[in-house]
């Protein structure tokens, strides 16, 4: 297929078509609209089904019902939505339900603004909803990787039937990049039939039921364990990240996700020209965290700068990978402003000449 | 693309009208005139002509978009002035509008005071988007753009390109796809757009319109040159 010229939230709604995903319900939110906009324009061509449901608890628990009879099923939204969805999110963790969850982050707390911003990081990563579990969380940096991701959310969550988050700031779903959709792309994992399913029954074996509730607590603590080992896998088998400028000698080594990533990048690509030595950690799984990746990555600098849009919730994952192995600092902007590459310069040469404070720990 | 007093620019979704109505209001700023920008984009949040107010600023263009917190909102707001700046014979404007017909349907409530004799009506097509990927499309879209803005288009626009991924062909293609969009219409396509690198390898090319060079500004701050440098809210320079 040619390069397409895509908006990320075009993409990502092509991703989901490309990985079979037919089913869809939302709710809109600025600046995620394009995602449902795509999908009800493109689902009925491939016999598929949109619904745009009258709030995103609804649509969330629509999810649930549809995920149950195995089709691969999606919705997204973007912060205040998302939290409206964290109930059924939790549901679908405990009845072990496979769905793709997408949301293009937008500045909070509250309804905020519209502007990008990385202030679901918490949610995102500590489980979204109440009770013991866990999302898998994807970040990509470009609207290529969005796709890509997209596609791959799909077959992990099936593998682990269980919630797969693609974890986009605002700028991801509307910024515009040559984007190609392999035509006999392979699933990333081993998929078995979906046996678990509720697909009607003849009576020809026992019934299959999708459901949360375990009264009896010796049988929820076994659930629980039987999470529990799914998130271990994923920790083992699934912890991507990404490195820029390292096979160079770095005396700073900056960590950031998403579209923050690249803006370091464009300030990597300059200080390097001027021989500034500074290198990147780019984590790709938000959940599980690449922690090995990052200290093995800052011990070999004499400092390590976060870099996030939000007011510090990234760097307690750099804090337990790095152990107080190395000093930490901390650049951020909030609100909906983004990060320019001059101030990651600014910041990284401000390290270098020992007049920048080291955040402090507690 | 600018002979006229207005330049109306439409066109599908993501196709690249909001480039060309920066460009082309500072080409004409720079070439001496008074001009007035319109930013009557409804539809999508960010990358709006408004985002570049400090650009535009500079250049002594006049921008006529919601100020204050809501330029940042995504609110169907259209300031009154533009109904002004329509009517005043001597106001050189240039209009970005909203993309596919939902856009259009703003251009469509200004179509009482919009003077169709001294207005061109411009088409942007870029066949690398999903939504336009052949003629037909094209020209089926153009007709929907038509209907919600209650006015005929004048021209067509080939601005095929794949960002910094653009080659010779990648606008050549996308030409001959404009070019049948206009037989199908029956309109001319009044210009061919490339950033300057490309244009220089088109020089010999046989067009038939003339080839315009665009500088790219609506880029995320990562893809910024340093010296538009962006800080805030998407493209505003410092």
């Amino acid at each position: 297929m040619a390069k397409k010229l895509m908006k990320g939230s075009e993409a990502i709604g092509e991703a989901a078509v490309q990985a079979g995903c037919r089913l869809f319900f939302g709710y809109p939110i600025t600046p995620q609209n394009e995602i449902p906009e795509y999908m009800s324009l493109r689902l009925p061509q491939v016999g598929g089904c949109f619904v745009q449901a009258e709030s995103e608890v609804a649509a969330s628990n629509m999810l649930y019902g549809a995920a149950g009879t195995g089709e691969r099923v999606m919705t997204s939204s973007s912060s205040p939505g998302i939290s409206l969805m964290s109930e059924a999110a939790s549901y679908l963790a405990g009845a072990e339900l496979p769905v793709v969850i997408v949301n293009i982050v937008r500045a909070g707390p509250g309804l905020g603004g519209i502007l990008p911003s990385q202030g679901d990081y918490f949610q995102a990563t500590r489980g979204m909803g109440h009770g013991d579990f866990r999302l898998l969380v994807l970040a990509p940096w470009s609207v290529q990787e969005a796709a890509d991701l997209v596609q791959d959310a799909f077959d992990l969550a099936d593998f682990y039937r269980n919630p797969v988050m693609v974890l986009g700031d605002g700028l991801i779903g509307q910024m515009m990049e040559p984007v190609e959709f392999s035509s006999d792309r392979q699933p990333i994992k081993e998929l078995q039939p979906k046996t678990w399913a509720a697909t009607g029954c003849p009576g020809d074996r026992p019934t299959n039921i999708i459901n949360s509730l375990f009264l009896d607590p010796e049988e929820l603590e076994r659930h629980n364990w039987k999470l529990k080992a799914k998130y271990d896998a994923m920790t083992r088998d699934e912890i991507r990240s990404a490195s820029y400028a390292a096979d160079d000698d770095y005396d700073v080594l900056i960590v950031a996700y998403g579209t923050v990533a690249r803006v370091c990048s464009t300030a990597i690509d300059e200080l390097r020209e001027r021989g500034v030595r500074v290198a990147m950690v780019r984590p790709i799984t938000l959940f599980p965290y690449p922690y090995q990746a990052i200290r093995d990555a800052a011990l070999r600098a004499s400092s390590v700068l976060v870099v996030e849009l939000s007011t510090g919730q990234m760097i307690e994952d750099v804090r337990l990978a790095l152990e107080g192995a190395r000093p930490i600092h901390f650049h951020s902007r909030v609100g909906g402003m983004l990060v320019t590459p001059d101030e990651v310069i600014e910041k990284v040469e401000c390290i270098l000449a020992g007049g920048a404070a080291e955040v402090s720990h507690g | 693309m600018y002979g006229r007093r207005i330049t109306v620019l439409v066109g599908s979704f993501g196709s690249g009208k909001t480039e060309i109505a920066l460009n082309g209001a500072l080409g004409l700023a720079a070439a001496g005139w008074t001009v007035t920008l319109a930013d009557l984009d409804v539809v999508k949040p960010y990358f709006r002509s408004r985002a570049a107010r400090a650009i535009l600023d500079e250049a002594g263009i006049r921008l006529l978009a919601p100020g204050g917190e809501v330029a940042h909102a995504d609110l169907p707001i259209v300031v009154p002035q533009v109904r002004t700046a329509l009517r005043d014979p001597s106001c050189r404007l240039v209009i970005d509008v909203g993309g596919d017909g939902t856009g259009a349907r703003v251009l469509g409530s200004l179509s009482d005071v919009l003077p169709v004799a001294d207005s061109d009506v411009l088409v942007v097509l870029n066949f690398r988007r999903p939504a336009t990927s052949g003629a037909e499309e094209a020209a089926a879209m153009v007709r929907q753009i038509e209907a919600a803005a209650r006015v005929k288009v004048t021209g067509l626009v080939s601005n095929t390109h794949l960002m910094r991924e653009t080659t010779p062909r990648v606008v050549l293609e996308g030409h001959r796809m404009a070019v049948a969009t206009a037989e199908i219409l029956g309109v001319p396509v009044v210009a061919v757009t490339a950033t300057s690198d490309v244009a220089a390898d088109l020089a010999g090319e046989e067009l038939g319109c003339p080839l315009v060079v665009l500088q790219r500004i609506v880029l995320p701050p990562f893809e910024q040159p340093p010296q538009t440098r962006t800080m805030g809210p998407l493209f505003v320079v410092n």
